[in-house]
């Protein structure tokens, strides 16, 4: 369903100098897959999602969702970030509307919508705060319930967890997992924790040091619904991460750390 | 509640320098360093004040003062955030408009006055212009800049959710900016204050800052001061309603000293 071909991306920076990000991407993406995409930082993974969410433009390629080209964002394919990027002035249940409001719901069908998505996130409650009153888990809980509430069929998560601490990473993993399992939306995940990719994922993408090339693809194999008390003590799991983290490292070979 | 006694400490030293200028001021009158036809008593000038304010006629050019204020300060947030959202929603506006706001933000809009007189007359669209064009540019940098600083992923995740670019700028970018509008709002609020009275020391038949002109042409120096005081005392309050409105905009943004 999605379809990344040949895609590269060169910023120019201020000087005129050409900075090469991403260097001829091509991946396909089935639908209800869970793929991530495994890179070390500055290796252009999160442009390549900010590529398929229609927010940045490639140098060269192109991106497809059901086989239409990718010229701008839609409500097809919802972004979860790193930053939140809640907006501060409006409250949980103001965030959580807004898709909504912009989809032309109803006010009273938004309303319970959002109520609904609010309790899914297990944010019941909360919804007369400011973003500014919530923790970093809690935050990020609102930008899930604020993505899913228009109903994309793609979710595109830029390192949603990486902000967060060890315990409550732990535990929006296994919430998004139980999210997932529902509707078995596409997700493109990009991260940096090996250990996060293989628990989530379908199939693990690693990308090469800037300028960002594909690596490998790693399919995982194990059998879901998965549970992370499992996971730990499963033989396989610990192959699969200890097999990317080498792989990992040989991408960092003779390069500056 | 919490802040209660706290606010009371900042307001008590923030009235000291008040009370020591007014402390030094009452001296220099009784003790005659400062001759009383140039320098009246504060008693002379606090007891004439509370007699003008329940003086029709004076309420009347204080009326108009404030109704030349409030247009031209509304008019100048109309217009300084229209064109800094513009600025940076449109290349093309933002390369016309930048050298323009970079060739006239520096020049004295009082040297414009006399051309505002000639063109709209000595009554008050010559003095709201004058406000207007005095108080629009803090504004509007203010506006492009804040706009122009918004984190892209505001935007991106409107736009995903179906915001179009207008829908976007103005329920997105135009919030996300708001303190930095409210600053250039205020610095424009004050600059307002200072420009009404200005025109109307300069020509006018009413306002303030005309009775300060006439008193002081005919050396009455208690009505000097009564005016003065009278601006001083409404900007002040202007500020304090300000201020009340900021904190209710900006209920959900992160704490900033004022």
């Amino acid at each position: 369903m999605i379809a990344i071909e040949a895609v590269s991306k060169t910023f120019e920076t201020e000087k005129r100098r050409r900075l090469p990000a991403l260097c001829d991407i091509s991946l396909a993406v089935a639908a209800g897959e869970f793929v991530s995409i495994l890179g070390p930082s500055g290796c252009g993974k999160s442009t390549l999602l900010y590529i398929v969410g229609g927010f940045v433009a490639p140098s060269a390629g192109a991106v497809t969702v059901n086989g239409q080209r990718v010229t701008g964002p839609s409500p097809d394919r919802g972004p979860v970030f790193q930053e939140f990027a809640l907006f501060p002035w409006k409250t949980v249940l103001g965030n959580v509307m807004y898709g909504l409001q912009r989809q032309g719901v109803a006010r009273q069908q938004a309303l319970a919508r959002a109520r609904e998505l609010i309790a899914m996130v297990h944010l019941a409650g909360y919804e007369n705060l400011y973003p500014k009153e919530l923790s970093g888990g809690m935050k990020q809980r609102v930008a899930i319930a604020r993505t899913l509430a228009y109903r994309p069929s793609i979710l595109l998560m830029d390192e949603p967890f990486g902000a967060l601490d060890a315990h409550t990473r732990t535990r929006l993993q296994n919430d998004l997992l139980d999210i997932w399992e529902r509707d078995r939306k596409t997700v493109l995940f990009v991260t940096h924790s090996v250990e996060e990719a293989v628990f989530l994922s379908d199939r693990v993408v690693t990308m090469t040091r800037a300028p960002g090339r594909l690596k490998q693809i790693i399919a995982i194999d194990l059998p879901r619904p998965r549970s992370r008390a499992a996971l730990l003590l499963d033989r396989r799991f610990q192959d699969y991460v200890v097999g990317i983290e080498r792989l990992m490292d040989s991408a960092d070979s003779g390069a500056p750390a | 509640m919490r802040a209660r006694s706290g606010i009371a400490t900042v307001v008590l030293i923030g009235a000291l320098p008040i009370a020591l200028i007014v402390g030094v001021w009452h001296v220099l009158a009784a003790t005659g360093m400062a001759p009383p036809s140039l320098l009246p008593a504060p008693s002379a000038v606090a007891a004439r004040l509370v007699q003008q304010w329940s003086s029709p006629a004076y309420l009347e050019h204080a009326a108009s003062t404030l109704l030349r204020l409030f247009a031209g300060f509304g008019i100048a947030v109309i217009a300084g955030i229209a064109i800094g959202v513009a600025v940076t929603a449109s290349r093309w506006v933002g390369a016309t408009v930048t050298p323009l706001v970079r060739v006239l933000a520096p020049v004295p809009k009082i040297a414009l006055y006399p051309a505002f007189i000639l063109t709209l007359g000595f009554g008050d669209a010559s003095k709201i212009a004058l406000v207007v064009a005095d108080a629009v540019f803090p504004i509007l940098l203010a506006t492009a800049q804040g706009t122009a600083a918004v984190e892209p992923k505001l935007a991106w995740s409107a736009q995903a959710a179906g915001a179009s670019r207008w829908r976007c700028l103005l329920t997105v970018v135009l919030p996300a900016a708001l303190p930095s509008v409210l600053t250039g709002c205020r610095i424009g609020l004050v600059i307002s204050c200072i420009v009404v009275f200005l025109a109307e020391m300069i020509t006018s038949t009413d306002g303030l800052g005309h009775l300060l002109v006439r008193a002081a042409r005919s050396f009455q120096t208690v009505d000097m001061f009564v005016p003065l005081i009278t601006i001083s005392l409404l900007g002040l309050l202007l500020n304090a309603g300000f201020n009340a409105v900021r904190r209710r905009l900006l209920a959900g943004f992160p704490e900033t000293t004022e």
